[in-house]
């Protein structure tokens, strides 16, 4: 894996007086520091999230083991813990039906002859990524607003006031409220991505395509998708991971309200330990979300790979 | 004039490439609408907005802004110094570490590369509570310091790996003639591997930035009590609620803290376009 520039030497030879043990030095030198930061930062509270779970902590008073207790505690008594997991699925699955029409978008893009135009498109989309992501939380909170927000407005203007609601403050609305946010759910940092993904292959096989005729949603399925399946698969796997882990949305918009309608299984985690000291209940759902989501990923990966042959 | 030039243009343009921007052009209104309505509404009282919402005219309340900005420069000035610190020290641990381990001989190589290629595989879902019982330990809560620091901790992993692959790529022999020449190996670094990872040194910077401004959760958990060190995000979230009857105002603080990084994107779109349409990003 690592190229050196002579083969084989002997531990002791790095420490030779003179350009050896100074390129030693410098190399670990050079090293440390990012090794230092890497294992005290990331990997020791790896470890310890994993050591916590098996333990109960109030943050002041001294850890108590209580080995899988905390597994069992969330698994056949906590109802609150097993209505999250069921609305993670429904974030989870929704975020997954959602990818398509940023690769719709994508492909379109991509078709688009105009390379000036192309290039306009690509600017404008790259505007959203750059606009604080909580700058369109809380307007979307604004929108949402049930007195005089954007939507029951609107619908007020096109005389369809029957259809007004409170939308995040309604136990039955507020999950698909939330999904409905990313109206028209084209994250456009994937859409550069999966362009970059278009744009690499060699451009002899869309004259091909086109001479053969065929037609463009054929060609989406025969030759665009395939070619973009590195990049989907990479965003699937972040989609995944964002569904099962992420509750910065939910804590934002409704903080799992109303009636834990959507209460996601991290925003619990984060209540137990932040508001009710409860740290050890808390990394052990952190541990079950963590292999939630890799398992998620592997089989999705596992099947597309199948789908491949 | 304009008549004369649409026909044939539209001709040649086709129904296909005309429904091709069509619907981008839909996409686009409909990805900015939030954005727009909240520049719309920036201009507005509270009265304008409740009962003249769908109406663009005067009078304009500028005086908003003003208003506004009291209470978003504080937060820019916050997030700036956040994201800058943990841009330059993450940005320099890693392109000397990445160096080191592409173009330097010492001993334990294949084994302190493992603990940055190792963590890469296994992420950090699970590090929220324990790292905030790190802080906590080192005391050093309601500061910059935790943000700053788990950032440079976190982005090693990938980005060692990715710097380190990157010198991998130059000829080796630039390095050589250098060494041959009598260069210090802080010389090399700093004169000839640093300034040729320029391209990554610019990505991993626009990444890591855009990481932070962005970043709500851990700041709102190693921030708890000391409200003058709020980020743009943790702020316009308490903003939110504490104007909650003037969305003008509101609205136009909002304004104020999307213009820093859309000047800075003005500077850096070609790279980050280009970073991100390589084609590199892939399984």
């Amino acid at each position: 894996m690592i190229t050196t520039r002579k083969p084989k030497m002997k531990l002791s030879d790095y420490f030779q007086r003179g350009k050896n043990r100074t390129e030693t030095a410098m190399g670990l030198l050079f090293v440390l520091p990012a090794a230092f930061f890497c294992i005290l930062f990331d990997w020791y509270p790896t470890f310890d999230g994993v050591l916590m779970a098996f333990y109960d902590w109030n943050g002041y008073d001294t850890p108590i083991f209580v080995g899988i207790q905390n597994f069992i505690d969330l698994f056949a008594h906590d109802e609150l813990f097993l209505k999250s997991m069921k609305n993670m699925t429904i974030f989870v699955i929704g975020g997954l039906v959602l990818m398509f029409p940023t690769i719709i978008a994508s492909v379109v893009l991509f078709r688009v002859r105009n390379s000036k135009a192309k290039y306009v498109y690509r600017v404008l989309f790259c505007i959203p990524m750059v606009i604080p992501f909580i700058v369109g939380l809380l307007m979307w909170q604004y929108i949402y607003n049930p007195q005089f927000g954007f939507l029951n407005q609107f619908l007020k203007l096109i005389g369809l006031e029957s259809l007004r609601g409170v939308w995040l403050g309604d136990a039955d609305l507020a999950i698909w409220s939330l999904l409905f946010m990313g109206f028209p759910w084209v994250t456009t940092g994937a859409v550069l991505i999966y362009i970059g993904g278009l744009q690499a292959v060699d451009s002899s096989i869309w004259e091909v395509s086109e001479l053969d005729g065929v037609g463009p949603v054929k060609k989406f399925f025969a030759l665009e998708f395939p070619l973009i399946l590195g990049q989907f698969k990479l965003n699937l796997i972040g989609a995944i991971t964002a569904g099962v882990t992420g509750y910065t949305l939910q804590m934002i918009m409704t903080n799992g309200g109303p009636a834990f309608s959507t209460l996601v299984p991290g925003l619990y985690m984060y209540q137990l330990a932040f508001k009710s000291q409860r740290y050890g209940d808390a990394a052990a759902i952190s541990i079950v979300l963590f292999a939630v989501s890799l398992l998620l990923s592997w089989v999705s990966i596992k099947f597309i790979k199948s789908k491949e042959d | 004039m304009e008549h004369a030039t649409t026909k044939p243009f539209l001709r040649r343009l086709g129904w296909a490439e005309l429904l091709k921007h069509a619907t981008l052009i839909i996409t686009c209104i409909l990805l900015f609408f939030p954005f727009l309505l909240m520049l719309q509404m920036s201009l507005k009282t509270q009265k304008q907005i409740i009962f003249e919402l769908f109406k663009i005219k005067s009078p304009f309340h500028y005086d908003n802004y003003a208003k506004a900005f009291r209470e978003i420069w504080p937060l820019v000035g916050n997030s700036f110094m956040m994201a800058i610190i943990s841009v330059v020290l993450s940005v320099f641990l890693a392109s000397l570490a990445g160096y080191a381990f592409a173009r330097l001989r010492f001993p334990f190589k294949n084994l302190l590369f493992a603990i940055f290629f190792l963590k890469m595989l296994i992420p950090g879902v699970a590090n929220l509570i324990p790292s905030y019982k790190l802080a906590l330990h080192l005391g050093i809560l309601d500061t910059y310091l935790p943000v700053i620091l788990f950032c440079a901790g976190t982005t090693m992993p990938f980005w060692v790996f990715v710097m380190r692959t990157f010198i991998e790529q130059q000829p080796k022999e630039l390095f050589e003639s250098m060494r041959i020449d009598g260069a210090k190996e802080w010389k090399i670094f700093s004169e000839l591997a640093f300034p040729l990872m320029r391209a990554m040194v610019v990505l991993m910077s626009i990444n890591v930035f855009t990481f932070i401004w962005n970043d709500y959760i851990w700041p709102l958990v190693t921030i708890p009590t000391n409200t003058a060190l709020y980020p743009i995000t943790l702020g316009l979230a308490r903003l939110a609620t504490l104007y909650k009857g003037q969305l003008g105002v509101l609205t136009a603080g909002y304004t104020l803290a999307c213009i820093p990084l859309l000047i800075l994107f003005i500077f850096t779109m070609r790279h980050f376009i280009d970073g991100l349409t390589s084609g590199s990003v892939k399984m």
